[in-house]
């Protein structure tokens, strides 16, 4: 259910991640992500599992959380999975073993390896997206987009990045609101008798537009009001605005760097060794 | 005998969370065909978490709801059947229009019915009839209507399924005094007409001491009080501590009372204030 999706949600807590700056957590997770794909063998991966798993400890997040998310990507890893599992492993070397199935499909046991490296690299980046978010509130993280993408403004994109900012915050604020409205939505709708949980696809589809139709409408009511209400607050983008809270890299951050980078080098360094 | 039974139900919100929390808990009662029931309660009070029960939108995490003696979720595949038994006007039910003509937009719930083309023209005609949309209308958008309207429109779509207990929740929100006075009188018009059960939860304690036979207090998920409007509003004190109040004639009333004057407690509508008011002057006057 839409109830269950935590992708995308900030979970309050008191933790070292959480008090690390955006615009660190944001640089870092883009290295990592890089770095994920960038690791060749499983001895450079697995420091980054190491890494991975060691800060979700320090963002003192409940594991349940992390795995209620991976559930929700299931389908992709197993489809990822069968691929990698049916079409990869004919190079050059032997595999220790060959599995013959049926209508010719084989699993060999380099195949194996490769798939199960191929999820562990799709779990590495979905957890570490995930925490970023788990552990950033959705108005510091734009402001930490806002501040990285300032160098734009040298070349006349101030107003862009300031609005696209304004965008995304503003969007992140009304998920939560939708869900809530698409609920109410559904249940008048049900309460008229509306079926949507039976009968084939089409009628289904068919069965939404019940609900599609006042969502949307109520949104573009609500987008109005809230420009309204902004330029009733003198809100005239980003021209001459300055915050409460300036974001400022402190010890914990350039120990973040620190050691990230160590990681990263690491990753090199296996590499190029094995 | 009774129409609609509940029974010891307590709906629990986020279970197993630390969110968890009983928006209602342990409430029972029941209500004789044809009774207008009042809902009061503070917010959160869980007047809107009981009412979906009724109609199975919710399931009970404890208790069970009775519809004419049965157990509405014996069998859950007919749950459908029992939401155009019961119907539930949701807040702001305007927001729920959907489509290009006001005509089709009533037939929604009866289509759901699976009653005929014919049988669903006879039924709008007669609910149209009754909360007074004219004929013109039926071929209007839903959305170049007024807000009134609208909800007049929202709330005959509900009634269009001819439900034998009809639930309000707040339908008076928001409209003007006209559009106010014109959404209960459907209402009465409505129960009186097909002798339904109507069960309104409102802050408005005005409407309520106009139409309503019982009212039902809930306070902090229970149920705090369950009687005669007259009853209920008589418990002035006690409604105050929970943070309800009584009709502001009533206040008024009070306050007369308090400064000495001999005025009885349970006054509860504009006409009988000023018939009592009416024999106290001239009372007054006699005895000068």
């Amino acid at each position: 259910m839409l109830k269950d999706i935590t992708f995308g949600q900030y979970f309050d807590n008191n933790s070292f991640v959480h008090k690390l700056d955006p615009r660190t957590k944001l640089i870092l997770l883009i290295l990592i992500i890089v770095f994920i794909f960038v690791s060749q063998n499983w001895i450079s991966l697995s420091i980054l599992i190491a890494f991975v798993l060691f800060s979700m400890i320090l963002s003192k997040i409940p594991l349940r959380m992390y795995l209620k998310n991976l559930k929700a990507i299931l389908p992709i890893i197993i489809f990822t999975m069968l691929i990698n599992l049916f079409y990869s492993g004919n190079g050059e070397i032997e595999p220790a073993w060959t599995l013959n199935l049926f209508w010719g499909l084989k699993i060999t046991s380099i195949a194996l390896i490769r798939a199960l490296y191929m999820i562990v690299r799709i779990l590495l980046l979905i957890i570490a997206s995930a925490e970023l978010t788990y552990t950033t509130t959705p108005n510091s993280l734009t402001d930490g987009i806002e501040k990285l993408l300032s160098p734009l403004r040298f070349i006349g994109l101030k107003k862009v990045v300031h609005t696209l900012a304004m965008m995304m915050t503003i969007a992140l604020r009304f998920i939560p609101t939708l869900i809530e409205e698409t609920f109410k939505i559904m249940n008048a709708q049900k309460a008229r008798g509306a079926d949507l949980e039976n009968g084939k696809l089409l009628q289904r589809i068919k069965a939404l537009i019940p609900i599609l139709i006042p969502l949307l409408i109520s949104s573009v009511r609500r987008a109005y009001e809230l420009a309204e209400a902004m330029e009733c607050r003198c809100y005239n983008g980003g021209e001459g605005r300055v915050r409460m809270k300036q974001l400022k890299y402190c010890l914990k951050d350039y120990i973040a760097f620190l050691t990230v980078f160590a990681v990263c080098g690491l990753v090199i360094a296996i590499n190029i060794v094995f | 005998m009774s129409v609609l039974e509940v029974k010891n139900l307590t709906h629990t919100y986020d279970g197993n969370t630390p969110y968890m929390h009983d928006a209602v808990k342990n409430v029972s009662f029941s209500i004789e065909k044809g009774e207008i029931i009042g809902i009061i309660g503070h917010t959160g009070s869980g007047k809107s978490t009981l009412v979906q029960h009724l109609n199975g939108l919710l399931k009970p995490s404890d208790g069970e709801i009775l519809l004419d003696n049965k157990n509405i979720w014996e069998n859950p595949k007919n749950i459908r059947a029992i939401r155009s038994r019961v119907g539930l006007v949701f807040q702001y039910p305007e927001y729920q229009l959907f489509e290009d003509t006001v005509y089709k937009d009533i037939a929604f719930g009866p289509k759901n019915m699976g009653l005929t083309e014919q049988e669903i023209s006879i039924r709008i005609k007669e609910i149209c009839e009754l909360v007074g949309i004219k004929d013109e209308y039926l071929e209007k958008s839903p959305f170049d209507l007024s807000g009134g309207e609208k909800r007049r429109v929202a709330i005959a779509g509900v009634m269009a399924m001819q439900p034998e207990i009809i639930i309000f929740d707040e339908p008076v929100a928001g409209l003007d005094p006209m559009g106010r006075a014109s959404v209960v009188k459907m209402i009465d018009d409505y129960s009186k007409k097909y002798n339904a059960t109507v069960l309104i939860i409102s802050h408005n304690m005005e409407d309520m001491a106009l139409i309503a036979d019982k009212l039902l207090v809930m306070n902090k998920g229970e149920l705090a009080l369950f009687d005669t409007t007259e009853n209920v509003f008589r418990q002035h004190e006690y409604l105050k501590s929970i943070g309800l109040n009584v009709p502001m004639v009533t206040q008024i009333m009070l306050s007369l009372r308090e400064k000495g004057i001999n005025i009885p407690n349970d006054i509860f509508t504009v006409e009988k204030a000023v018939d009592y008011l009416m024999t106290f002057v001239k009372g007054g006057n006699h005895n000068a």
